[in-house]
């Protein structure tokens, strides 16, 4: 009932923004009524406004207001992929996430580009129709009992998502899309839109795994290329979209890693709390830097905190997020994986540092200041990260799926 | 003896045994920071008193504890109570005399370095370095943990490189050792002072290393630390015949460099670099004797008469005969010097030879053997002492470190002769005086020696007597009959005098308990003296001594003392190769240097480098092609997931 009231009230809201761009903030209103009082949750509507805050820095668009509106869409579609348990809502939902962004990566403040939004959407549809294939596979051949069959359903949903979300060698896309595209439509795909396809994969994995440990070798496989080329390509980077594109392969190598913990369910929630910790810390770092790089830079107090956290330093959230994945990936018996994650981390201490001290150049002012400022408070936000914990844990209720 | 230890907690001795170690460093903390900040008051040349009424508190309770406490009482004290390990305080037959006679000898040179540094530049300095390791020494004496033990051992070699450095300016001709400007084969033959303290650390520090490990090895196999608690057989026993080797050797690596057995000798001769104050306290009761002392106490409580162990064995025997080796060779090298402090530190090394093979011997003959060996430490140090104060006394008025002096010196200097005399006639082995009877039950030791087949320590021992006599004769004559003119700035010197008057006449109280059997180990000796052997060999030195004292130098054999005062190049060792040895480890070290710098600094980065170019030269920027590669991994994942099924 809720999700209806919510689509209507952001369609509404989208179609009034065509008139006058502000009226889309009215789409806040149709995520907010979807929003439990689940303290995760709230960390993400926490993002989804420092989203569609960020989308102020355009001074245009060729989406008038709609941008707003499309954001909205996919945070409904966000929320609501945590809690269903439903095999056609997830997908939709996967659906629901990925198209907007099709429009989203050609705004910019001159013209739509089309040239990247071509590169981008082949990528996608790719992804999309793998994922569905693999969906459909996996269901039928987990019922079936059918092994050989599922094996190749499971590479294609894990091949589905790694393309979805940039993982390598499937990352082509991240670093050209991420410089050519405009810095705040980017931002948003590099942080919102990527929660829904690992939750997604999550919960249909989890609920259809049969036990195949070559599998779970696949993606740790594909989680270490991912690590290594996002954090080496950074190293010799120039451009900071491009290092932040690299930084996100290497994230979504963390965090497809917490996929071996399907060997050891009964510490599943580790991993997901340690994926989820680390998509939050991944986002707020890139939405904070995208809105310094849209601005031109920002305080070095700002980008220093911001690198820091996707470093991993104590207390911020990039380390616990860090902390939690590596247990999990210890508890799993993937001793060496943690390892090489801990190297990875290593690594990547030049690029960011370089990033923060090149940024971090100006004082904090205006509205990017403040989007800036704003995602340096949430990586504090778990100083103490027993609350999130605690509620991811509660969400691991809702992996699985009804009826299957 | 050993066997009758008690331990005890008792908290009414905390507070004299706190005084004890830290009441002379207390009171030598106001004349340091006076010196740091106003060593121009004229209040601060005074300071130096307080430091040795320090010194006299230390020794009113080392008195204390050798009458009043009872022999074989321990105190403990906790200290880590998780590993095990306390503070152990022991006051058994050794370390009573040992302590007391640390004190005495401390205190005395204490009252005679009022005068003799009253005129120098670093009062701060001397005075708390000298507490210090007056202070470090009582430590090493009453320890029975070797882990408390070596604090006291690393505080008397830290003490000991600042006093042998002292004048560190090196702007005094008086406080070198060797003839200034000689070179022989173009190594530089003369030692500046801070060239002495820094061979006396870095020689100690060779031997302390293996020590610490061994104390390590020692807590780890028998899980204790206290010497006279732990069961040395059964530890021997678990580490077998090598191990014991070893370990032992190991161990004894600190009592060889502090001590000054070959080939470890060079720094104690340069330590005469230092102020003489210090070469008497080091060549006495301290420093030098913390090695033999630390070899008897051991020897003590392993008890190696006791057991047989072949690596326990061989090692008694090899000391045996480092110590009989060490001190011939020192000997011979006293007969061959000309400078004052150079003279007697040969003499002292030579003795310590004695010391350690009198100790070894222990291993066939018994705890005797050990008992011998400690009272020769005692004799030996009050006249060294003794000995040491007026060579510095006499560098004082000669301005001249080289023997000199005529019949015009003896007269003057009244005092001073006699009591050189005294000293050097006492120490000699010349009946009936002191050294006389310890001597003896030391010819009967080696004596003894000869029923389990060794010969040759006897004569050794007896050869080491001949020459150590004629070179303290040789002292005498030189600086007081027959040596070449000097002239004397006679002033004051009355303090300088008391002290070593003092000092001398504790052979006389020495002499005493020996002939009345006062004292029971040491009335054993007397009957020894009456032995045909002892008598044998105390004519043979009797007459060595007066043959020297009337030519205390041989013009034919002045070749062969060139070589000796060059003591028989030994200094090529330390300061040749050695330091050779460690250029090339330094240049390997260098080497390894320059490998971790490639490594992270070029390598490293450079790999980087090269991995992150190729991965970005995948970004060509046409989709067709980063579709080809796409669809070719994904086609590639899907057949090996195919296989994987199947």
């Amino acid at each position: 009932m809720e999700l209806i009231a919510s689509l209507l009230i952001i369609s509404l809201a989208s179609i009034a923004s065509l008139k006058y761009r502000w009226l889309g903030w009215a789409s806040l209103v149709g995520v907010v009524i979807l929003v439990p009082s689940q303290p995760a949750i709230l960390l993400l509507a926490f993002l989804i406004i420092l989203n569609m805050l960020s989308l102020e820095l355009m001074k245009r668009s060729y989406l008038a207001g709609v941008d707003y509106g499309l954001v909205a869409f996919m945070a409904a579609a966000t929320i609501y992929a945590i809690y269903s348990t439903d095999l056609s809502s997830l997908v939709a939902a996967f659906v629901a996430v990925s198209v907007p962004t099709y429009m989203l990566v050609m705004a910019s403040e001159e013209r739509a580009r089309t040239d990247t939004g071509i590169k981008y959407i082949t990528f996608m549809v790719l992804a999309t129709v793998l994922f569905l294939i693999g969906v459909a596979l996996a269901v039928f051949a987990s019922q079936t009992g059918d092994e050989t069959l599922y094996a190749i359903a499971f590479v294609a949903i894990v091949v589905g998502i790694a393309i979805e979300v940039g993982v390598a060698p499937f990352h082509q896309w991240v670093p050209d899309v991420f410089v050519s595209a405009d810095a705040i439509p980017i931002s948003i795909i590099a942080s919102l839109a990527k929660f829904v396809p690992f939750i997604v994969a999550f919960k249909i994995l989890s609920a259809t795994y049969m036990g195949n440990g070559t599998l779970i070798m696949v993606v740790a496989f594909l989680a270490i290329i991912s690590m290594f080329a996002g954090n080496i390509g950074a190293l010799t980077s120039r451009e900071h979209s491009r290092i932040l594109g690299y930084s996100t392969v290497a994230n979504m190598g963390y965090i497809l890693a917490t996929f071996v913990i399907l060997s050891k369910p009964e510490f599943l929630w580790i991993a997901f709390a340690g994926a989820l910790l680390q998509l939050f810390a991944n986002s707020f770092g890139k939405v904070g830097f995208f809105a310094a790089i849209k601005d031109g830079g920002s305080s070095p107090a700002l980008t220093y905190t911001l690198a820091l956290s996707f470093i991993g330093m104590p207390p911020l959230m990039g380390f616990w997020s860090k902390v939690l994945i590596i247990s999990s990936l210890a508890y799993s018996g993937f001793i060496w994986l943690a390892v090489i994650m801990v190297i990875n981390s290593a690594i990547s201490v030049p690029y960011y540092i370089r990033l923060a001290r090149e940024l971090g150049a100006k004082d904090i002012r205006g509205l990017a200041g403040l989007v800036v400022a704003l995602t340096v408070i949430a990586t504090l936000l778990t100083l103490l990260p027993g609350w999130f914990i605690d509620s991811a844990k509660a969400l691991t209720a809702f992996i699985g799926l009804g009826g299957v | 003896m050993s066997s009758a230890v008690t331990s005890t907690m008792a908290s009414d001795m905390m507070p004299l045994l706190a005084a004890l170690f830290l009441t002379p460093i207390l009171a030598s903390t106001p004349i340091a920071f006076a010196w740091a900040f106003r060593k121009d008051a004229p209040w601060a040349r005074k300071l130096p008193i307080l430091s040795v009424f320090g010194l006299f508190v230390s020794f009113l309770i080392t008195l204390y504890i050798l009458f009043n406490v009872e022999e074989g009482t321990k105190y403990v004290y906790p200290w880590l109570p998780a590993f095990g390990i306390d503070f152990v305080f022991i006051f058994d037959y050794l370390s009573k005399y040992m302590g007391a006679l640390t004190g005495l000898i401390a205190f005395l040179i204490g009252v005679y370095g009022l005068e003799y540094m009253k005129d120098d530049y670093r009062l701060g300095w001397y005075w708390f370095c000298f507490n210090l390791f007056t202070a470090s020494m009582l430590l090493v004496v009453y320890s029975d943990n070797l882990l408390m033990l070596l604090i006291g051992w690393e505080g008397l070699g830290i003490a000991s490189w600042g006093l042998i450095g002292h004048w560190f300016r090196d702007d005094d001709e008086l406080s070198y050792v060797g003839n200034m400007g000689r070179k022989v084969f173009g190594l530089n033959y003369f030692w500046s002072p801070s060239l002495g303290g820094w061979r006396a650390i870095s020689t100690i520090r060779v031997g302390d290393m293996p020590m610490f490990f061994a104390v390590a090895a020692i807590y780890a196999f028998a899980g204790n630390l206290n010497i006279s608690e732990i069961h040395w057989e059964t530890l021997f026993e678990t580490l077998g015949a090598a191990g014991t080797a070893i370990l032992l050797i190991a161990f004894l690596m600190g009592p060889f460099t502090k001590s000054a057995q070959l080939p470890f000798s060079e720094w104690l001769m340069t330590a005469m670099t230092g102020p003489t104050t210090v070469s008497a306290l080091l060549h006495s009761a301290t420093m030098v004797a913390a090695g033999t002392y630390l070899f008897m106490r051991i020897s003590w409580y392993i008890e190696p008469w006791a057991f047989s162990n072949a690596g326990m064995d061989a090692v008694y025997a090899f000391v045996l005969f480092l110590g009989l080796i060490s001190s011939l060779y020192a000997a011979l090298l006293a007969a061959g010097m000309w400078e004052r402090k150079v003279l007697l530190a040969s003499s002292t090394m030579s003795s310590l030879g004695l010391m350690f093979a009198a100790a070894a011997a222990s291993k066939w003959l018994g705890e005797f053997a050990v008992e011998v060996s400690f009272w020769y430490l005692i004799v030996h140090a009050f006249a060294k002492a003794t000995l040491f104060l007026v060579a510095g006394h006499l560098i004082h008025v000669t301005h001249d470190r080289f023997c000199g002096g005529d019949t015009e010196v003896a007269k003057k200097m009244k005092l001073t002769f006699l009591v050189t005399a005294f000293a050097t006639i006492s120490l000699a082995g010349i009946p009936p005086f002191t050294a006389y009877w310890v001597k003896s039950a030391m010819d009967e030791v080696m004596h003894g020696l000869i029923e389990h087949g060794m010969a040759l320590p006897l004569t050794l021992l007896i050869t080491i007597s001949i020459i150590y006599s004629a070179f303290l004769a040789k002292f005498l004559s030189l600086n007081f009959l027959k040596g070449k003119k000097v002239h004397l700035h006679l002033h004051g010197g009355g303090l300088m005098g008391a002290a070593y008057t003092v000092m001398v006449s504790m052979l006389l109280v020495l002499l005493y308990l020996i002939m009345t059997g006062q004292e029971e180990v040491a009335g054993e000796f007397f009957h020894e003296g009456f032995v045909s052997t002892s008598l044998a060999v105390g004519a043979a030195v009797t007459v060595s001594y007066f043959f020297a004292l009337m030519k205390p130098s041989i013009p034919q054999l002045s070749t062969v003392g060139r070589v000796l005062s060059d003591r028989l190049y030994m200094p090529f060792l330390n300061d040749l190769i050695v330091p050779k040895i460690g250029w090339v480890l330094v240049a390997i070290v260098d080497v390894c240097n320059r490998g971790v710098d490639f490594f992270f600094h070029q390598a490293i980065p450079a790999f980087f480098e090269s991995a992150s170019k190729s991965i970005r030269k995948i970004q060509k920027g046409y989709l067709a092609s980063y579709m080809r590669v796409t669809l070719a991994a994904v086609m590639v994942l899907l057949v090996i997931s195919s296989i994987v099924g199947w």
